[in-house]
């Protein structure tokens, strides 16, 4: 057995802390945190400039050919540091789908321009009316000449006040069952019949609803076959749900640590009372748990495995394990740990206020904690499907 | 990255899987539920080198690696194997570091299972005393007739069980407990002091908690198994109840966090030569969630049951005691956190010890 990441991962750690510590200072970090958009245009051109992108897509479609190690390393230095990640986790899926799953013209018209970061894709999948059930949505596009018509809403469109397009999922038939009426589509965000609302969130997120009226959208723009477009969100739910959060994790349970080992008000450490070295025990282990999970699901993917369950497993874990721990602290460390980041009298640098604001979705988004054990039951138990 | 195993360590997996079906089902376990060891068994272990795998050749054994161990032990955790494969891996290592020319490690070499250990639990409420008068509660003391212990930081064997052991108590686990006066006034054979004693017994600690994370894991894995047949077979309301969600989604929990420490138990095995700097970190952390882990699923797993999981008739009782009483033999979860938070934070109580977590490089 072999736990290391390997010697081409450790270069992209430098790699990344280098560009980290030359481009993105506690200044970009605390408004990136206060923005809570998930992406900033001019931090995002310069990873752009440096090949990450495009970085995890095949070679010989003109990508970086990095491996899964490399990618997963990439996107935990970045994560850790609290950079606005979510628009290039994105647009390396969607970038990746279309040079393998897209036409002539996608390759030719979008794929390049992603790579560049000239342009960048909102994801496009839950609605107001479909969340877990992701095949039950219900924005509909009719084809109408050469073009298709959308209507409907979408929800949880993080970054779509930001991007020039959504990778949308919409339903073209009602013939079959819901998931083969699907079809996907690049849609602009500037064109007209498009409206986009801000939704913010506890945790200090801020995503999108998207109402479409008649939007006029040409048929090039079409991934995929008509009725086809469920295999694709497929794959990209499979790569959202084998990350996790082990990288925030090990953030938290290292500004935890350091606190604890500061003498408090009372000239002790938190350290030294048992109830937070117990406490610390666990988050620490919760951390290296979810980093073992995650490795795991990196080194099936690398090996061309099928990850059965393991996916679900490692976001599962991760967003449960994260939670309990950050409202375990809360009720430790009393009234200071409520207060926010440079408030005075906060703890850890809002450490706790943060986890305890930001955890509750974890288990929720990109696959809710429920649809994940119900995945995990059917195949690595083969207990009966249940809903 | 390779989370595989290799070539021989399959066969060994292979081997010690057959030996197991055929000669530990549960009658077997339930058998010897009144002395907690199966000679019959051990002699089986024996005879396919357990008791010797983890010695140097000098000591007459195979050197196997913690990892090899670590395979044999959670078999042995998924089998309930009632034989000290831990105490005997441990303390022979043990003694081969700093008493090759001991003659108990010729014992233990030779398929006695002569000596045991006093593991130190530092937080326990009620932890290891080795004051005179004082008593300590010895996993296979009952069978043992010497006791390897740490008294400050001088380092010895407790001879002549026959004068310091209790009768076998009873416990939960139906392990060969019994209780030891380890008073070191007498009877006692110094085999090191000062720091070399206090590493020699931190080591041998990390080993035998590395070694019961892989046992327990082993115990959470057969208990998920048969919590897992039990909710397809079972029909209640006209339908098998795994298909109930308030079934399922416990056990598949549970499925998940057995993943997680059997990869922290192989991690830490790994790391004894390949990772040392986290190597201590990793046993106790392997040692605490694997009790967690044990002990929850044995739970889930016995509730899945309903009322016949609470009966003696069913199998699933037996890892439900089992569990906890490897656990508790050491401290329990709630105790080992603590160890982790200083082997993780403050390793030489200074406070400034960088944090170890982040992974291998």
């Amino acid at each position: 057995m072999d736990f290391r990441l390997g010697e081409k991962a450790e270069e992209v750690k430098q790699e990344i802390r280098t560009f980290l510590a030359e481009n993105f200072s506690e200044e970009d970090r605390k408004e990136a945190a206060e923005d809570g958009g998930g992406h900033n245009w001019e931090l995002y051109r310069k990873l752009a400039a440096a090949g990450w992108v495009s970085a995890g897509w095949p070679k010989e479609y003109g990508g970086g050919g990095r491996d899964p190690y490399e990618i997963l390393t990439l996107y935990w230095e970045l994560c850790k540091a609290g950079f606005p990640w979510i628009g290039l986790l994105n647009n390396g899926f969607i970038g990746h789908t279309l040079m393998v799953m897209g036409t002539d013209y996608h390759r030719e018209h979008f794929v390049p321009k992603i790579a560049s970061g000239e342009i960048a894709f909102a994801l496009g999948y839950s609605e107001p009316g479909s969340g877990s059930d992701v095949a039950g949505a219900r924005v509909t596009a009719t084809q109408d000449g050469d073009d298709w018509l959308i209507n409907g809403e979408k929800m949880w469109t993080t970054t779509a006040h930001t991007a020039q397009y959504i990778f949308m999922l919409t339903r073209t038939s009602t013939q079959d069952r819901p998931h083969r009426g699907l079809s996907i589509f690049l849609v602009p965000t500037d064109v007209e019949g498009v409206e986009i609302n801000a939704i913010h969130t506890m945790g200090g997120e801020r995503s999108n609803g998207v109402s479409l009226t008649d939007v006029r959208v040409p048929d090039a723009n079409r991934v995929g076959e008509v009725d086809k477009g469920w295999s694709v969100v497929r794959f990209a739910l499979g790569l959202e749900q084998a990350m996790g959060y082990a990288d925030l994790q090990e953030r938290f349970i290292q500004q935890a640590g350091a606190w604890s080992l500061e003498a408090g008000p009372d000239g002790q450490r938190p350290f030294d009372d048992a109830r937070i070295k117990e406490q610390l025990g666990q988050t620490a282990v919760h951390a290296e748990v979810s980093r073992l999970l995650r490795h795991r699901s990196t080194w099936l993917a690398a090996e061309g495995k099928d990850l059965g369950g393991k996916g679900a497993m490692t976001k599962s874990f991760s967003g449960t394990s994260y939670l309990d721990d950050a409202q375990s602290w809360m009720d430790l460390v009393g009234p200071a740990g409520l207060l926010k980041e440079d408030e005075d009298g906060a703890l850890a640098g809002g450490n706790f206020d943060e986890a305890f604001r930001q955890t509750p979705v974890n288990t929720i988004y990109g696959g809710t904690v429920e649809i994940l054990r119900s995945l995990v039951a059917e195949v690595d138990l083969g207990l009966p499907k249940s809903r | 990255m390779d989370l595989s195993l290799d070539e021989s360590q399959q066969i060994l997996v292979d081997t010690f899987s057959e030996m197991l079906e055929k000669e530990c089902p549960t009658t077997h376990v339930r058998d010897h539920e009144d002395t907690g060891f199966s000679e019959s068994l051990w002699a089986q272990y024996c005879e396919l080198g357990a008791n010797a795998m983890g010695l140097p050749e000098a000591a007459g054994g195979l050197e196997m690696s913690l990892l090899d161990l670590g395979l044999v032990a959670n078999l042995s955790g998924r089998a309930l194997a009632p034989v000290p494969f831990l105490e005997v891996a441990t303390v022979g290592r043990l003694l081969a570091k700093v008493a090759p020319e001991d003659a108990a490690l010729g014992a233990l070499a030779g398929g006695v299972p002569a000596a045991s250990i006093a593991l130190p639990r530092p937080h326990a409420v009620l932890g290891t005393s080795t004051t005179s008068g004082g008593r300590s509660l010895i996993p296979f003391g009952t069978i043992a007739d010497q006791v390897v212990a740490l008294d400050g930081d001088i380092l010895y064997v407790a001879e002549n069980g026959a004068s310091r052991r209790s009768e076998r108590v009873q416990d939960i686990g139906a392990g060969a407990l019994a209780h030891w006066n380890l008073d070191r006034a007498s009877d006692a054979r110094i085999l090191a002091s000062g720091d070399e004693a206090v590493a020699a017994m931190r080591r041998a600690d990390a080993e035998w908690k590395l070694l019961a994370g892989f046992w327990l894991t082993g115990i959470a894995q057969r208990a998920l198994t048969i919590g897992s047949d039990y909710a397809r077979e079972r029909i209640q309301f006209g339908v098998p109840i795994g298909g109930f969600q308030a079934i399922a989604h416990p056990l598949a929990e549970c499925a998940i966090r057995i993943d997680g420490a059997e990869l922290l138990a192989q991690e830490a095995a790994w790391a004894d030569t390949a990772d040392p700097d986290r190597f201590e970190m990793l046993c106790s952390m392997a040692f605490a969630w694997g009790s967690q882990t044990a002990i929850r699923t044995a739970d889930i797993a016995l509730h899945t049951h309903g009322g016949y999981g609470f009966s003696t008739e069913y199998d699933i009782q037996l890892f439900y005691r089992r569990a906890r009483a490897l656990s508790s033999i050491a401290g329990g979860a709630k105790e080992e956190l603590q160890t982790v938070a200083e082997l993780c934070f403050d390793r030489d109580g200074s406070g400034k010890a960088a944090s170890l977590l982040g992974g291998a490089q």
